[in-house]
């Protein structure tokens, strides 16, 4: 969030403006994740995997950028997640989507 | 300071382009085009005649090409352009075949990407202003040989008189 902070320089609007553009991303790409199956072929998880942790990263949420990381790293090198792990993921997501909208 | 390069940010992630092509107007880069697949940005390659690109690998989000196929074409079309890979793939394989096909440089995203990215550009701008420079004087010392060759011509014609 320090990028946002520093790029908005104390005005309210144009936080709200990139705190929307991050979300408009977030909140369709979890839904898209939450209804992947892990029994499937995973390269789904993977590209979403993929496409959000640098969001998330910009956005300041580590440990939610650390385990999708490495998620997409398992699936990469031919592994797969199991539904906890994915779950797990969601979570992280929704109370990172839900601390963006509280700041809007 | 406003450094005149033409950058383009080829990248499917739209947040975090809007965020970086902030991040450069803020660090006086005031020409900085966005594109989210490589064929939008290749068809305006020729009109725009971009001098900088930050190119990510993984453009799947937005159409066919991936980083690397752009890269390729930029570099058959506009080889002077200075190509910078900015890509979520810490992937040794990819930035390899990125350096030996021309990218100026790999850059892979984490917290400090942004300004290393401006680094980068940094480097592309100093290397422009100084062939700019180089051109320039070049041209001068064109102009000092030929006043001093009118100048040699008219002594000896004034001599020879």
């Amino acid at each position: 969030m320090e990028i946002i902070d520093r790029l908005s320089a104390g005005d309210p609007e144009k936080k709200k403006y990139y705190l929307r553009l991050f979300l408009d991303t977030l909140e369709p790409e979890l839904g898209r994740l939450k209804s992947c199956d892990v029994n499937a072929d995973q390269e789904p998880i993977r590209s979403i995997l993929h496409k959000l942790k640098s969001q998330v990263q910009t956005i300041g949420a580590a440990e939610a950028h650390t385990l999708m990381a490495s998620q997409e790293q398992t699936i990469k090198g031919g592994g797969a997640i199991d539904q906890a792990g994915l779950d797990k993921t969601c979570e992280l997501l929704s109370e990172l989507i839900q601390n963006l909208q509280d700041q809007l | 300071m406003s450094k005149h390069l033409k950058i383009a940010l080829v990248d499917d992630d739209i947040p975090n382009t809007e965020v970086l092509r902030d991040f450069l107007i803020r660090n006086g880069y005031n020409h900085v085009d966005k594109f989210h697949d490589g064929e939008s940005f290749l068809e305006s390659l020729d009109r725009f005649d971009e001098r900088a690109v930050v190119l990510d690998f993984d453009l799947s989000g937005g159409g066919d090409l991936n980083g690397l196929e752009v890269l390729e074409a930029i570099k058959e079309r506009s080889p002077q352009t200075h190509v910078i890979f900015f890509s979520g793939q810490d992937s040794l394989e990819v930035a390899v075949e990125s350096l030996k096909n021309g990218a100026d440089d790999y850059i892979v995203k984490s917290n400090a990407a942004f300004a290393l990215v401006k680094t980068s550009l940094d480097k592309v701008y100093d290397l422009q202003v100084l062939r700019t420079n180089e051109k320039r004087n070049q041209r001068i010392s064109w102009a000092l040989a030929l006043g001093w060759m009118i100048t040699l011509v008219g002594v000896a014609l004034y001599v020879a008189n």
